[in-house]
């Protein structure tokens, strides 16, 4: 961008505040102005493109090296263009940055390199103008220990916030608890030596879990939900929402009480923000993680959506081995939802290509595969963005992409992907995914007008991934390129509601290289409207695994007389007989169906 | 049964060659309808059977599964005819006798329907007419098929024909089905994703032991093999006979022979990858085939019982194995340079004393016998090697039988893309081996530690069924694809050069 916006220096009013008696007040909704709203849709989630950008990596407006709120903004546009319905901002509180800003020390105020609550609000009244949405990340589990909630919890045993965190003489309660960042951290205790106690914390030690069986911690976290819903934000993705409780003989996960809580935290978006939605971030089996959307019966009473974790790492393995089953089996395990929810699926995001959800067997083939050299792991998972983890493959990206976008759940690009953006894998931790976005061959990729070294990372320069090659602009230039493919496929998918709204049906056949399924829909237009027109819509998939052409035959019987319409070009195929429909594709090809009740062609 | 796998056998009859079949078969027809004499009022399915002779003489021949078609037939006399639906379209139960020229008479069962208009998409399977019936192959027809389903949910008996459903199964009713005609003894309607029926068109007197070895897998819980809905049974002219079976239908499935040949592919696609670095690396299915055949070979022996191999067992299948490689040699001179050695190997078996257990097994399996689900493997074909009159397949048998057909099964798998291959390849030949080498020590493995009775420590005995199954096999190519021949004759001289 070119334009460089000068930014007035943050409010020191602005966020939290300690007052000498040691009480923490925040700031009100009331103080700000709020953004324009969209109108109320209960149902826009399942028919959403996501796109997960990071504010740091996105835009600079301010040239200090840093992506920032306006800077965001100000790519709206190019958003808006690409076809996204909901952007996906993880974290922009205030944070001492230990953990990408999911360490949040002030909940009410906005990372200072990022702007501020102003900016915040500009951002959301001009993405609601476009038809945009934006949720963002809220980590309910736990906080950065420089937020003055720990720092007085630690200072006063027995003042007002004692009870905020979990606290104990020892360090051995709670031993089935499995320690998730193997890397780094050796207990789920630490040590403070200011209150001589132990903190109980299931990420990093500097993350100290906060207590949810004392009442006011909770009373807290709907009064920031409440904040930020108030001035429009459209909901919320609850970070590792499977540890709010803590339970003796149990590995904590899972708890009763956690649901119980999340029960109430929807009763509060339901009676005061409809329309708005929460996604549960539950790194766990499909079977586990629908506890998350809570009682079918009444479509849903906890979370709206939730990720879909083990469908990632098997489309990768399914595409290796050139056999359908990794995702067959995924699917078959994967069972029915409320009917007021929806999978959030991905490809690839800011952290790790997560592989807790594959057995040891499966994650050394994984790695074997994908991540062989070292420095591509990262904790239990892959530190490398889709286009270098397909060998820049592009019939790969293309099937892949073809996969997020017709699979059940509401697709979630990560930014970067739509042009093939590499990674860096010489960058610490998680950092390889998150350079800067390649606008431009110019300076900094267009990225920022800062000196290069000021940049928070550099942005990619090797020859076959580097922004000299891959950036929005050429691709912009080129009809032929990823960028303008990924957004006529999204164009395609927003065209038939069976991609967001379908049944999913996989279809077999005799080919274990071609992966096939029916997505169908039959209801109203719009769920939500019955006055809208009643519609049957079903498109159906074909995806060749393997690199070499494949046939496939189709069970297709139930479709007898129906003619197959492709959905890129709209040319009629054959009708379907009562013979097995014949199909060939090239290799890592794919095609996209309407099943069309007439012949419309001549 | 085709050794390894035959995957042109899978083809699929083409509409274009069912029309040519239907053209030469109006001809006789008509000629024995004006022969017979007879006007209309035909209302028996025995009058109706017996004027249909003449075309079924014709036709019969032409059919995949019928087995006597190097032999010149004689006559074909229905020997029991049962009506099972009598409005029409009406379906008749038949069983024709057909007598050759030369040596025994054959029997086949027919589903003979009959309309007196025929729609276009049930032409290609016209067989004749019979005054003003046209008589047609039945099971193409969809409300034909549906009914059998209907008699079998039912209970029925009509005539000497008993259709039983298992206790507990679901029938699925309503289903949309198709045929695929694919096998050389069979023939299976599929009904949507929801059950299978076989049926045994070639008849022998007993039971089928494809019925009686998946009623008693799912009886013992078997997660692998497709649950048994039901069956056709009866008495035929004082004899037990199997006409059909009806199981689920394992849908999102795919042979294991496709999948592991979809490996192969991908290895011989890499330029210098070994078989354990490739993606495609198929020795995980391998180990779980293993698990999965050793447990079908568990519930067998808890089910139906086992003994051991005692010394005279060993000798007989010494003999058993020595006298077929006498008659391969015959057939094949170019097994002559291995027969000393062979010989040798199967002699040996003789002297054997290891505790081999022997009880039902499959007796004919291989990665085309296999299904993968996404939640197992599945095993299917229970009916051991067609070839075989049947009191033979019945026999108690070491289940190492069943794991020489696999690794025989890999060697296939590796192998078959080389056939024909003029450019004599060292390089690929060195990987498929490779491949071959590490599959089929994964199964192993995965058998052996889900199975009481490890392979490998019955070396010998696991290498003779080898090269017995291999000397069978290029018996068998010789015969049908001569071209294939290379594949067995390569592995027994591999066999033979590592063991001397």
């Amino acid at each position: 961008m070119s334009e460089t916006v000068v930014r007035p220096v943050p409010d020191e009013h602005e966020g939290s505040h300690v007052t000498a008696d040691g009480q923490v007040t925040h700031p009100q909704p009331a103080d700000y102005r709020s953004a324009r709203s969209l109108p109320t849709d209960p149902h826009w989630f399942k028919r959403a493109v996501f796109y997960e950008v990071l504010v740091r990596a996105f835009n600079d407006s301010t040239a200090d090296g840093c992506g920032d709120l306006r800077g965001l903004t100000a790519k709206l546009d190019y958003l808006s263009w690409l076809g996204v319905d909901c952007l996906w901002l993880p974290p922009f509180y205030a944070s001492p940055l230990r953990d990408g800003g999911y360490d949040i020390s002030d909940f009410y105020q906005v990372l200072p390199e990022f702007g501020t609550v102003e900016d915040f609000v500009l951002l959301l009244d001009e993405a609601h103008k476009r038809g945009i949405r934006v949720i963002t990340d809220l980590v309910m589990n736990h906080t950065s220990e420089a937020h003055p909630w720990f720092q007085e919890s630690r200072r006063n045993p027995d003042g007002e916030y004692s009870d905020y965190y979990v606290w104990s003489d020892a360090d051995e309660r709670y031993p089935e608890a499995r320690i998730i960042f193997v890397d780094t951290e050796e207990s789920n205790w630490t040590y403070d030596p200011v209150r001589r106690q132990f903190y109980w914390h299931r990420f990093f030690s500097h993350q100290p879990d906060l207590n949810y069986d004392n009442p006011r911690v909770q009373e807290e976290m709907l009064s920031v939900l409440r904040f930020w819903l108030d001035l429009g934000i459209d909901g919320f993705r609850l970070d590792a929402v499977p540890y709010l409780f803590e339970r003796d003989d149990t590995n904590c996960e899972n708890l009763p009480e956690t649901h119980a809580f999340l029960r109430s935290v929807r009763k509060v978006v339901e009676d005061e923000y409809p329309g708005r939605v929460l996604l549960a971030e539950a790194n766990q089996w499909p079977t586990d993680v629908v506890e998350y959307f809570g009682d079918p019966d009444v479509g849903g009473d906890e979370c709206h959506m939730a990720f879909h974790f083990p469908l990632m790492p098997r489309i990768f393995m399914a595409v290796r081995r050139e056999s359908r089953f990794p995702i067959s089996e995924i699917m078959q395990q994967t069972p029915a939802i409320p009917s007021g929810c929806q999978w959030g699926i991905f490809l690839r995001n800011h952290d790790e290509l997560t592989l807790e959800m594959v057995t040891d067997d499966e994650r050394d083939y994984m790695y074997g595969e994908y991540a062989k050299d070292p420095r591509m792991r990262a904790n239990i998972g892959i530190r490398r963005r889709l286009a270098p983890l397909l060998d820049n493959d592009r019939n790969q990206l293309e099937l892949f992409t073809a996969m997020l976008l017709s699979l059940p759940g509401s697709p979630i690009l990560y930014y970067g992907d739509e042009i093939g953006m590499g990674d860096n894998i010489w960058l610490g931790d998680r950092d390889a995914v998150r350079t800067p976005m390649q606008w431009t061959p110019d300076r900094n990729a267009g990225f920022s007008q800062a000196n290069p070294g000021r940049l928070y990372l550099p942005p990619i320069m090797d020859a076959i991934y580097g922004y000299q090659t891959i950036n929005v602009e050429s691709q912009l230039n080129s009809s032929a390129s990823l960028l303008h493919w990924t957004r006529r496929m999204i164009e395609v998918r927003k065209r038939h509601p069976a991609f967001a709204l379908g049944d999913f049906h996989d279809l077999g056949g005799s080919n274990p290289s071609v992966l096939s399924y029916l997505r169908e829909y039959k209801g109203h237009a719009d769920p939500a409207d019955e006055d809208s027109p009643e519609i049957h819509d079903v498109v159906l998939c074909v995806n060749n695994l393997s690199r070499f052409p494949q046939p496939i035959e189709l069970n297709l019987r139930q479709w007898e007389g129906w003619v197959p319409v492709e959905l890129s070009g709209l040319v009629p195929f054959p009708p379907v007989g009562e013979l097995p429909y014949l199909l060939t594709l090239p290799g890592h090809g794919f095609f996209w169906f309407q099943i069309s009740a007439r012949d419309e062609g001549t | 049964m085709p050794p390894g796998y035959d995957p042109s056998r899978r083809r699929r009859t083409t509409p274009a060659a069912r029309g040519r079949d239907a053209r030469h078969e109006d001809g006789p027809g008509h000629t024995a309808r004006r022969a017979d004499g007879r006007g209309g009022g035909m209302t028996t399915p025995d009058v109706r059977a017996r004027g249909l002779a003449a075309p079924l003489a014709g036709w019969l021949p032409e059919q995949r599964w019928f087995a006597g078609k190097h032999r010149t037939v004689r006559t074909v006399t229905p020997v029991s005819c049962v009506a099972l639906v009598e409005t029409e379209p009406l379906l008749d139960h038949v069983v024709v006798e057909v007598a050759y020229a030369a040596g025994a008479p054959d029997r086949y069962q027919l589903l003979l329907g009959y309309r007196r208009q025929l729609p276009e998409k049930l032409q290609h399977v016209r067989i004749g007419a019979v005054d003003d019936l046209v008589a047609y192959a039945g099971l193409w027809d969809d409300v034909l098929a549906e009914e059998l389903l209907r008699l079998l949910d039912s209970g029925a008996v009509r005539g000497g024909l008993r259709f039983r459903p298992e206790a507990g199964a679901a029938i699925p009713r309503g289903e949309p089905s198709r045929v695929v005609d694919v096998e050389q003894s069979n023939t299976s309607v599929v009904y949507d994703e929801s059950a299978i029926l076989k049926l045994f068109r070639r008849l022998t007197p007993g039971r089928n032991p494809d019925v009686e070895l998946n009623r008693a897998l799912r009886r013992a819980g078997s997660e692998h093999v497709a649950e048994l809905l039901g069956e056709v049974e009866g008495e035929l002219l004082g004899d037990t006979v199997s006409y059909a079976m009806v199981s689920a239908y394992a849908a999102n499935s795919a042979e294991g022979w496709a999948m592991a040949t979809a490996s192969v592919r991908d290895l011989f696609a890499e330029g210098d990858l070994r078989a354990d670095e490739v993606g495609g690396d198929f020795a995980g299915e391998a180990e779980r085939l293993g698990e999965a055949i050793a447990a079908v070979h568990a519930d067998l022996a808890d089910t139906l019982g086992s003994t051991e191999l005692d010394r005279a067992g060993y000798a007989e299948l010494s003999t058993g194995m020595i006298g077929r490689l006498s008659d391969a040699v015959g057939v094949v001179p170019e097994l002559a340079p291995h027969a000393d050695a062979l010989r040798t190997e199967f002699a040996a078996v003789a002297g054997l004393t290891d505790a081999c257990p022997v009880q039902r097994i499959h007796g004919d399996l291989h990665l085309g016998q296999v299904l993968r689900t996404p939640t197992s493997w599945l095993v299917i074909d229970f009916e051991g090697e067609p070839v075989k009159p049947l009191a033979e397949r019945l026999l108690p048998d070491s289940p190492l039988r069943d794991v020489a057909g696999m690794l025989r099964s890999f060697d296939y798998a590796a192998e078959h893309l080389l056939v024909g291959d003029t450019a004599d390849d060292h390089q690929l030949e060195f990987r498929a081996q490779e491949w071959a080498a590490r599959n089929r020590k994964a199964f192993c493995t995965g058998y052996a530690g889900a199975a009481r009775v490890d392979p490998m420590r019955h070396a010998a005995l696991l290498r003779a069924y080898e090269l017995d199954k291999a000397v069978y096999e290029v018996v068998y190519e010789a015969t049908h694809r001569p071209a294939w021949r290379s594949i067995p004759l390569r592995s027994i001289a591999r066999m033979v050069a590592a063991g001397s």
